[in-house]
């Protein structure tokens, strides 16, 4: 283990800058508030990256412990001792690059977006906050300080949502997403007290995954569903994915950086780092592959047919997180130990690329956003790759790399996913024919992700030249400082596959087995699943291919088979473009009860409680109004009464000592 | 006649006195005459103190009486004070004229005699500067 005091540097610098521009941003710093902020990421991306580099050539993880945060009944057996310790192994140091690296060019993108902006300073501000809590998260080394910097993010989640908070469906979104969250986020609540109960106070992540094995089955496989229900709110997957399509209505970067490349990859962080405990609990792991599995088809589905271009990319995030947690879930000691290592890396692998490719599609279609005057929906424009040059090209790497086309990063991690869960089939366990079917319906879910991608791309780029009024005369390329993060991302999604191109290169895959607990339990290696990846390969790239040809099919060569083939299947368009009804369906089972609640609570407060309350504060009223008539503004009244009363006493002092 | 005929003769004439003053003070309008009422009821305690002190044989009651005077010598400058300062406000010395003074809402007490009508206001004289007639009537009381 190394000692690396610097390591809270990483999140202090951004926390400092959040300060400084929340205090100085609307008086003194106005329009030049992102110095601060790109500076700590800057920063901190600088420390990241000579950490990981520490990390990787001394092949331990580096921590620092800084002070006793709770300490209670000391040397007591029931002992609570939770200190505030960062620590950061193979796992975090890729995190905090990732985070810290994309962060740094959408903040520099965000200078060009959020131009002219009345509240400028406001989201710089909490966009260090952000970095501040998402690198805290990823930092922390137990269960109390990562819940506290995972409320965090999602509390600057919701003021971002929320930025333009004037637009009621911008504050609808902000609560929406919190409110949603929340119900996962109480299941993890309750997942860290089993952990505490079952533990004895004991709360450190080493102490929880080195004991694992003594805790029975049953308990362990309740703490890792619960931990899981935190990572489905927060990682939008089925049941709660409801609220991340809202949360588009925030700004576009915001939509990139928290929504797509790191906010939203917490949950698959937190299983990933939890794999120690979920590989003793099978059942727990099929249930984590299945939502997986499930919420990557749905949200393909309903991609297909939503015209909204930061929608789809929305679903698509959704559809990605769901191949993140199929794999996860894959990470099954059933079949091999090995396996288990391969499949958290092929797990974070993907959070790796698809934040760097998502990132780019968000930045780009937040560029159209700025040169469309805000116009987002794709029936309005079209043709505008020779308006929009650079967005073109860099929209193109992106959506090559998130089709998984062949050579582009979504392509190497897309391949380690369905690898892993095809090799989790085999072995004839229990849930072998659940894997199975998970890997066909992630091979066809590869193929609607290339369809959704590219009839996006044909849409927005190609087509006659149209233009939405409200663009004015000036719809032109972005600014340099918005296209130069743009340039960037897209070297990154054209090559940063390369780093774990399987079978050929393992920079990733060595890197993170220095997670030292994945390492200790795919320790015993038992022997290699055989799994065919030549034949993994190519079944993917015919996918990705056969998308791209299908869309380019649809939407370049013969238009008008689209709407006709919806009007042919005319049922199943409509539930893919009413997303399956899923609000309707949460509106009327869960919102409305709910709101039905609150209207009786607020009837029974203001006709039940209020009235009792004003009942026993009119009593003195009353009384008072009854002593009124006494003060009647007549001296000699005043002066009757005084001389009655001394009287009245008197006459009780003689009764009492004359008789 | 014995000290003990001596002290209830000084009584009874404290206590009259006090009687009086006493309904004076809740029968009369004008302050000044409720003012001087409540100056009698003082002198009959006063007298029964110097009663009392003649029948013990000792100082104290005395004592006490001279202490009274000077009380009520000073809270006689203060009342004809306030009593100059509520004539300034309302031109009259009847009290009832302060019956305002109430809780709010409180229906007005009706005198079963209605009150004489104010009197008119009376400015002090003004020296005219020899041969020349005032420009206009300067307002009462401001002079």
């Amino acid at each position: 283990m190394l000692d690396f005091p610097l390591l809270i540097l990483i999140p202090l610098l951004p926390l400092a800058a959040c300060v400084l521009t929340a205090l100085l941003g609307p008086r003194f710093l106005k329009q030049q508030s992102h110095l601060l902020c790109i500076g700590a990421a800057i920063g901190s991306c600088l420390i990241s990256i000579w950490l990981l580099a520490t990390v990787s050539r001394a092949g331990a993880h580096a921590a620092h412990s800084y002070y006793n945060w709770i300490q209670i009944a000391e040397g007591h057996p029931d002992a609570v001792d939770i200190g505030f310790r960062l620590q950061a192994d193979g796992l975090t140091s890729v995190m905090l690059t990732m985070i810290t690296f994309v962060g740094t060019l959408i903040a520099v993108y965000s200078v060009g977006y959020m131009h002219g902006d009345e509240g400028y300073p406001r989201f710089f501000a909490v966009f260090a906050l952000f970095l501040f809590s998402m690198t805290g998260l990823v930092l922390a080394n137990n269960f109390v300080i990562l819940y506290a910097f995972w409320e965090g993010v999602g509390l600057c989640s919701y003021l971002l949502i929320g930025f333009w908070f004037n637009k009621p469906a911008a504050a609808a979104a902000a609560r929406k997403a919190f409110l949603v969250t929340r119900l996962g986020d109480v299941g993890l609540l309750l997942g860290i007290l089993l952990i505490w109960f079952t533990y004895l106070g004991q709360l450190d992540f080493e102490y929880v995954f080195h004991n694992a094995h003594a805790v029975p089955a049953s308990t362990l496989t309740i703490i890792c569903l619960l931990l899981f229900c935190g990572a489905v709110g927060k990682s939008a997957q089925f049941p709660l994915h409801v609220w991340l399509p809202d949360a588009m209505e925030g700004p576009t970067p915001v939509s990139a950086l928290i929504h797509a490349a790191t906010m939203v990859t917490a949950g698959v962080y937190l299983v990933a780092r939890c794999t120690p405990l979920f590989v003793l609990a099978p059942t727990a792991q099929a249930v984590v592959a299945l939502i997986g599995g499930v919420t990557a088809l749905l949200a393909a589905l309903i991609a297909l047919t939503q015209n909204d271009l930061k929608r789809v990319l929305a679903y698509s995030t959704i559809s990605q997180l769901g191949y993140m947690f199929m794999a996860l879930g894959s990470a099954t000691a059933a079949t091999s130990r090995a396996l288990v290592g391969v499949a958290a890396t092929a797990a974070i692998f993907h959070l790796f690329t698809h934040a760097f490719y998502k990132a780019l599609l968000f930045l780009g279609a937040g560029s159209v956003m700025h040169a469309m005057g805000n116009v987002i929906d794709m029936r309005r424009f079209s043709g505008l790759r020779k308006v929009m040059p650079t967005t073109h090209w860099t929209f193109l790497c992106g959506a090559l790399s998130l089709a998984g086309f062949p050579l582009f990063a979504g392509f190497w991690s897309k391949d380690e996913i369905l690898s892993t869960t095809l090799a989790a089939s085999k072995g004839g366990h229990t849930y072998s024919s659940l894997y199975l079917i998970l890997f066909l319906s992630g091979l066809l879910t590869a193929g609607l992700t290339a369809f959704y991608t590219f009839r996006a791309y044909f849409k927005t780029f190609w087509g006659p030249e149209k233009i939405p009024h409200e663009a004015g005369h000036h719809a032109h390329e972005s600014p340099r400082v918005m296209t130069v993060p743009l340039m960037i991302l897209a070297v990154c999604a054209v090559g940063i596959g390369f780093v774990n191109a399987e079978p050929f290169t393992h920079l990733f895959h060595d890197h993170l087995e220095r997670i030292p607990l994945v390492r200790e339990v795919a320790l015993e290696m038992g022997e290699e699943v055989a799994v065919s990846k030549p034949l993994v390969m190519s079944l993917s790239i015919a996918m990705a291919l056969g998308g791209i040809g299908m869309a380019y099919l649809f939407y370049r060569k013969r238009p008008e088979l689209a709407p006709e083939l919806a009007r042919r299947y005319q049922g199943l368009y409509q539930l893919s473009f009413n997303k399956f009804h899923f609000d309707e369906i949460y509106y009327f089972f869960i919102v409305r009860p709910v709101l039905a609640l609150a209207e009786a609570s607020r009837i029974g407060d203001l006709y039940l409680v209020d009235k009792i309350v004003d009942l026993i504060g009119t009593a003195p009223m009353m009384v008072g109004r009854a002593f009124r008539p006494i003060q009647n503004g007549l001296v000699q009244f005043y002066g009757l009464a005084m001389a009655m009363g001394a009287a009245g006493f008197l006459i009780a002092l003689m009764w009492r000592y004359a008789w | 006649m014995t000290p003990l005929n001596l002290l209830h003769n000084y009584l009874v004439v404290g206590a009259i006195l006090f009687a009086l003053g006493m309904v004076g003070f809740l029968a009369r309008r004008n302050m000044i005459l409720m003012f001087l009422c409540s100056e009698m009821m003082l002198q009959g305690v006063a007298l029964n103190l110097v009663a009392f002190s003649r029948y013990h044989g000792n100082l104290q009651g005395q004592v006490f009486t001279l202490f009274i005077i000077a009380v009520a010598a000073c809270e006689a400058g203060l009342a004809l004070a306030l009593v100059f300062m509520l004539y300034r406000t309302r031109k009259s010395l009847d009290v009832s004229l302060w019956q305002d003074i109430r809780e709010v809402g409180e229906p007005p007490i009706a005198d079963g005699e209605p009150l004489p009508a104010p009197p008119e206001p009376q400015g002090f004289p003004h020296l005219i500067p020899s041969g020349r007639e005032p420009s206009k009537p300067q307002e009462a009381g401001h002079a």
